[in-house]
């Protein structure tokens, strides 16, 4: 089916390094989200697996076969573009069809996909009218009525979402993990944005300046980040990430925080003070400077179910040992699993006990 | 006198703006129309007319005889089929030579592919009349002067042509074309499928102007052809002027009228696409 693996793939532009030695396996059915930064090279891998901006070398497999030398169009593969490349000359039905004719269709064949394809995406009534007549939300489905269309073995999508408003983007986000789950077809999908990313991946695969940071499931890569980056680019708002006097560091999530008035029993517990609130509904985010201990006049954000402190107001951050997170000096996460004596040191450093 | 407000003060100097503005455009527009007008006026005026001082701005004896003489002393047909088959086939090759070459250039990277550019570029400025001896010479060579390709070879390609395409090429989206590679479309598909249909105002421009450019050629066929059965229908207006003693402004303007009709109509057909494909255009 549509399993994809990435052999030493490296992709320079000029003397710009985009891609590095990179290796990625991709399960067939599996939604696949490339997430990260603008610039850290996800669109790049996603053009190499398409065909259309080749890597400079390495191997590309689909579905067992090297395909690094095949031509796009012969790949197997479906893409919905960023700004949905629909062809302005052609009617919705033009589009549709385009790629079939291009691959020697029957007549018949082809009329009864396009009938299919239309009905399945709500573009029936539609099929006669020119691209410029149709809404943002409508043009995205003709993007993805011409990917659909083709019966691919992988879909390839560029930020579809990006150029729709907020409600729709939502609404469109539930009908891919659908379309997803209906056609369980490999989805190998591209966005910046993290929550898009969370809610529609199976796996997410992070990031950053050409190398891959981590590739997990949603939970896992909340959960158990592998290093800094990571743990900061997943969550809103990012986890806090406060310095130690061995050298490394120590992170928590706001949402894991405990603020309370007064003392209790937690693990981690500094006093602080409420520079902002920010009432988010359920929840309450405060900007909270610390004006205890160790990382005094640092600042974290805490969100917390209980909107009743206020600017001014100080207050205790406590955090349980289970919520801590530690990095090594090189932003590498030091498991309690697997580096028991570097993360020992780390909680005895928290606790002071140790310079 | 009761002063006026500041909106009827704004009103006033709008209405003066404006008036200005046409009293402006008026001019101009007479400028460009007056030679134009004289020309078919004075087409339709008795020889002696056109010799009166102070000259007069409409016929008193409307006449077609400037007409009738253009027919008669002129096989203006014959000249008028080998102008259209000269701008006709230059008009078929430009396009498909023009067309390829403002893609490749457009959305090709290859290696002295800005050199090609600045070479296509410099035949764009250098005019006619610095080259027309050395070609003139290789079509003797070649033994053509006695045939119609000697007006058709030199301007098959027009470098303005692929300059305006490549232009309007650069425009048009660079997914568009990767969607089509994805879609299992060739190179050429993609080109005559999307390329040329996306700019149809453009392709209606370059033609137009080929058009024009080969429909009132002069200089090139004058002294790229000495057969008479070989001239334009530029060419043979020319020869209006020494049919008989003096100048028969009559007849001269007939023939310049028929000579430039077709352009006329030609434009005020197209003008609109013209204007498109001048103006900048945002693709969404």
């Amino acid at each position: 089916m549509g399993e994809i693996i990435l052999k030493n793939i490296n992709k320079t532009f000029g003397n710009t390094k985009v891609l590095e030695d990179l290796n990625l396996k991709i399960n067939d059915g599996e939604f696949a989200v490339l997430v990260g930064a603008s610039g850290c090279g996800k669109t790049t891998l996603l053009r190499i697996i398409a065909g259309i901006g080749p890597a400079t070398s390495g191997e590309l497999f689909i579905d067992g076969e090297e395909v690094s030398d095949l031509a796009p169009g012969k790949r197997n593969i479906a893409m919905v573009f960023q700004n949905y490349a629909i062809y302005p000359n052609m009617t919705v039905k033009g589009n549709i069809e385009f790629g079939l004719k291009n691959n020697h269709v029957p007549k018949a064949e082809r009329e009864r996909l396009i009938a299919e394809v239309a009905e399945s995406v709500g573009l029936t009534e539609y099929l006669k009218r020119k691209p410029n007549a149709l809404s943002g939300g409508q043009r995205q489905r003709v993007a993805l009525a011409r990917a659909m269309v083709k019966n691919p073995k992988v879909f390839l999508m560029d930020e579809p979402l990006s150029n729709l408003d907020a409600k729709l983007r939502v609404a469109m986000r539930s009908e891919l993990i659908e379309l997803h789950n209906k056609l369980k077809t490999t989805f190998v999908y591209v966005t910046h944005d993290q929550v898009e990313a969370m809610s529609m991946a199976d796996t997410i695969i992070l990031m950053n300046k050409g190398v891959i940071q981590q590739q997990a499931s949603p939970e896992v890569i909340y959960d158990d980040p592998n290093n800094v980056f990571t743990a900061q680019f997943i969550g809103t708002p990012s986890m806090n990430i406060l310095p130690l006097k061995n050298g490394s560091f120590v992170g928590y999530r706001p949402e894991k925080v405990g603020l309370t008035p007064e003392e209790t029993e937690a693990f981690y517990k500094v006093r602080g003070r409420i520079i902002t609130r920010e009432m988010l509904g359920s929840e309450t985010l405060y900007k909270v400077q610390i004006i205890s201990g160790e990382h005094q006049n640092e600042t974290v954000m805490v969100k917390s179910l209980d909107s009743g402190f206020q600017e001014g107001q100080d207050a205790w951050v406590q955090v349980a040992l289970k919520h801590l997170y530690f990095f090594d000096g090189k932003e590498q996460r030091i498991r309690e699993a697997d580096r028991a004596e570097d993360y020992g040191a780390c909680v005895r450093c928290l606790k002071g006990e140790e310079a | 006198m009761a002063r006026l407000t500041r909106k009827q003060k704004r009103a006033v100097k709008r209405a003066a703006g404006n008036t200005v503005n046409l009293i402006f455009k008026l001019f101009v527009s007479v400028l460009f129309l007056f030679p134009f007008y004289w020309m078919v006026t004075t087409s339709f005026k008795p020889y002696l007319e056109t010799l009166k001082f102070p000259p007069t701005l409409w016929p008193q004896d409307f006449t077609f005889e400037g007409y009738v003489h253009v027919f008669q002393e002129l096989d203006i047909l014959s000249y008028i089929k080998n102008t259209l088959i000269v701008t006709g086939t230059v008009i078929v090759i430009q396009f498909f030579v023009n067309v390829p070459a403002a893609y490749a250039f457009a959305k090709w990277k290859f290696k002295g592919q800005g050199l090609m550019w600045g070479i296509v570029m410099t035949g764009f400025m250098i005019p006619g009349q610095l080259t027309f001896m050395t070609v003139y010479f290789m079509f003797a060579d070649w033994g053509i002067l006695k045939t119609l390709w000697p007006q058709i070879i030199p301007t098959c390609a027009s470098a303005f042509s692929i300059f305006l395409l490549r232009q309007n090429f650069k425009q048009i989206p660079e997914e568009l074309v990767e969607s089509a590679k994805l879609d299992g479309s060739s190179e050429w598909k993609i080109l005559w499928r999307l390329m040329v249909p996306m700019s149809k105002a453009t392709m209606v421009t370059t033609i137009l102007f080929s058009f024009i450019n080969h429909w009132n050629a002069y200089f090139w066929p004058l002294v790229m052809t000495r057969d008479e059965d070989l001239k334009p229908i530029t060419l043979a207006i020319e020869r209006l002027k020494n049919l008989e003693q003096g100048l028969n402004y009559t007849d001269i303007m007939a023939g310049n009228v028929i000579l430039v009709l077709p352009l006329v109509i030609l434009f005020l057909l197209a003008s609109k696409k013209i204007i498109q494909a001048m103006a900048y255009r945002g693709m969404k």
